[in-house]
């Protein structure tokens, strides 16, 4: 055995590095500092690339015990999660133990109520009570709505949110929305992408600031968000494979399809890592152990919260179904996002993923008329641009 | 082995469970254990099971099922189903909010009246107890809170569970630091002692404990479990049916005295199925009780 990780000394500073061997010395060395644990590997002089494969495997196996084992889209998956967490592995990157990939406790956060003395929408209205919604948004959406209004309208507003134009402007300029020359003001960014579709990234990242305040020891705002942005390029690049779909919206959708779940972390921080320790334990992916241990789920909550705040219905119901699309009014696009949520959380297996992947139907992945072969491309397509992105929203 | 063999994975690795099998084994589950396995989890218990049909040499879940039926050695294969199907997740002070508006309103109303009718006898039960963490919580809080007296109480925490491998670990006493994770730490140092395998529970907690195995679906057990006034069934419940819940339900509503006390997990509630008791709320936790 060898550490894994370095351990920290009483000071802060390296006590014992990553890579040393343990020996008798060196284990009664750090039982003499007291810590109460320290990560551990095998000895590389003693690992095959046969066990390794073997290891990985049963670490990838974790997320798929939830889905249809015959299911030839998570089989590709499966194989394509296996190549990424091989490759993660040989440079270095080590799976996490059982320990890592627990929720955190926190016997300090209160609960808004206990089960069944509230429900999701007092959530809501408690959440919407509390926290105002960004201006720029309403300004937009009714322009969105008022027939009267017009292109040069929306630039006026959208350019007023110095912060907002300047996120828009990166986004459209980016290789991922590929858009021919340089774009720089928000009237030409609507000339190429159309008035509705840069109102809809407008509404989707202004958005994005409501959100605050989150228990960090729930979940960190990096990790969330860069699910959220995953999931938006993975919505973009399905919705461009299907004939007859505008893309941004499912930008959009993607970005806050999660959305309810920053509500139940705030205002049931103790019942949502209970769900997590669930969820965790039993094998069964996130949303089913919200079911369970809330009685709800972050998509009603979603639901909720989007009506709250008069989001375009369809886009309401993208999000609200994104885990069910085929109770949708519009089935196949909500089955775009379930879909791009599931690569999501399939492409996060070699990173930060910790639950069982969620399901998604026969009926529902025949409603994209998809070939499997699209998985391995639409992964491409992520890898490509993804971390480019990120600069644009963190 | 490299990429090339990833290429020809497959997820599939165990027998097909076909829809007649999974009810038939389902419905085996839940007449015996009370537990019910929706059906969405179909492959997921496909998927924990798979292994142990190979291990038993079994080629289809039909053989499976009749295993757990007749095999001389279907009373241990229950206790090994039930670990699949179950989760054990615990630890020393669990839903500490809940445990301090326990001690402050119902512990301490409960031994007040017991002392003032001079019968120093405590009952409490501890239904779904897993590997211990939750009884001896409840031990370690009534040293803390009758100190020396506690020699003048007759007090019997009993603790069931249906797993004989959690009640196993909980019997030897020992823990490591996943049990730990919602202790205080002065609680750690002053009731357990540091053993080459992890801590273990101090005697004078231990002797507060008896753990015996019990089925929560088994009628004829639960009206042999000592009178209690107080009743612990945390996180538990989750795993039955409504009728299932409504049968557990009144056997605690019978085993308790006239003014006793259930407490539930945090995220659990009987509010739906269940008017018998009456809900006490306090910030911090919930409890339902017995008037009378
Ligand atoms: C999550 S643990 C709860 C432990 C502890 N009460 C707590 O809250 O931390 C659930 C326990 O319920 C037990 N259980 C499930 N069904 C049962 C039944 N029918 N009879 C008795 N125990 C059961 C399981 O074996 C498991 O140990």
């Amino acid at each position: 055995m060898v550490l894994a990780k370095d351990i920290k000394g009483a000071d802060g500073g390296v006590f014992l590095a990553a890579g040393t061997a343990l020996d008798d010395a060196a284990i009664a060395s750090i039982a003499a500092l007291g810590a109460p644990f320290a990560y551990i590997k095998p000895n590389p002089a003693f690992t095959s690339p046969e066990k390794d494969l073997q290891r990985i495997e049963s670490f990838v196996r974790y997320y798929f015990q939830y889905v249809d084992p015959d299911s030839p889209l998570f089989n590709e998956l499966f194989r394509l999660v296996m190549e990424r967490v091989f490759e993660a592995s040989q440079k270095g990157w080590a799976i996490p133990c059982e320990y890592e990939r627990q929720a955190k406790s926190v016997e300090h956060l209160h609960d808004l109520f206990f089960r069944d003395q509230g429900a999701s929408l007092d959530l809501v209205k408690h959440e919407t009570s509390l926290s105002s919604f960004p201006d720029t948004y309403f300004k937009i959406k009714e322009l969105l709505d008022s027939p009267a209004s017009t292109a040069a309208d929306m630039a006026k507003v959208v350019s007023a949110d110095v912060s907002l134009a300047a996120k828009l402007l990166r986004l459209v300029n980016s290789p991922f929305f590929g858009v021919a020359g340089r774009v720089d003001s928000i009237s030409h960014a609507i000339a190429l992408v159309g008035v509705s579709e840069l109102a809809t990234l407008a509404l989707g990242i202004s958005a994005i600031k409501f959100f605050k305040d989150i228990p960090p020891e729930l979940m960190d705002m990096e990790t969330f968000w860069k699910h959220s942005l995953r999931c938006a390029v993975f919505g973009k690049c399905v919705a461009s494979l299907l004939p007859g779909l505008t893309s941004e919206r499912f930008f959009t959708a993607g970005l806050l399809h999660d959305a309810g779940r920053l509500v139940m972390f705030k205002n049931l921080p103790y019942a949502s890592v209970q769900a997590m320790l669930y969820a965790r334990s039993s094998g069964a992916p996130l949303l089913e152990a919200e079911r369970e241990i809330l009685g709800f789920d972050h998509t009603e909550v979603a639901g909720l919260l989007l009506e709250e705040w008069n989001f375009p219905a369809e886009l309401r119901s993208i999000i609200a179904y994104h885990h069910d699309p085929l109770l949708s009014p519009a089935p196949r696009d909500a089955a775009v996002i379930q879909l791009a949520d599931i690569l999501a959380c399939g492409v996060e297996i070699s990173s930060t993923g910790m639950y069982s992947l969620p399901g998604m139907t026969q009926e529902a992945w025949n409603l994209l008329g998809l070939k499997t072969y699209d998985i391995d491309k639409l992964i491409r397509l992520h890898d490509k641009y993804f971390q480019e992105l990120t600069s644009v929203f963190f | 082995m490299t990429l090339s063999s990833i290429s020809s994975l497959t997820l599939r690795k165990t027998p097909r469970i076909s829809d007649a099998e999974f009810a038939d084994l389902r419905g085996f589950i839940y007449d015996v254990t009370g537990i019910d396995i929706p059906e969405r989890r179909q492959y997921l218990l496909e998927n924990r099971l798979g292994a142990r049909l190979a291990e038993l040499n079994l080629k289809s879940f039909a053989e499976y099922s009749s295993y757990l039926r007749r095999s001389p050695s279907k009373d241990k294969e229950l206790v090994y189903l039930c670990e699949k199907i179950t989760t054990n997740e615990t630890s020393f002070f669990r839903d500490s909010k809940q445990l301090d508006v326990f001690r402050d309103f119902v512990l301490k109303d409960v031994l007040e009246s017991l002392q003032q009718d001079g019968r120093k006898e405590l009952n409490i039960w501890s239904a779904g107890c897993s590997s211990g963490e939750e009884p001896y919580t409840l031990g370690i809080m009534l040293h803390e809170m009758l100190r020396m007296s506690i020699i003048g109480w007759r007090i019997r925490i009993s603790a069931n569970d249906i797993s004989t491998a959690m009640l196993n670990k909980a019997k030897d006493g020992v823990y490591n630091q996943y049990s730990f994770k919602t202790t205080p730490q002065e609680m750690i140092e002053k009731y357990f002692t540091k053993e080459p395998g992890g801590f273990k529970i101090h005697p004078k907690v231990q002797r507060l404990v008896s753990f015996a195995a019990l089925n929560l679906n088994d009628r004829m057990a639960l009206k042999r479990v000592p009178k209690s006034q107080i009743i612990f069934c945390r996180n538990v419940i989750i795993y039955f049916d409504e009728e299932m819940k409504k049968k557990v339900i009144n056997a605690f509503y019978d085993n308790l005295l006239p003014g006793g006390y259930l407490i539930l997990g945090h995220s659990e509630s009987i509010h739906k199925f269940s008017r018998v008791f009456k809900p006490i709320i306090k910030p911090g936790g919930m409890f339902y009780r017995k008037e009378g």
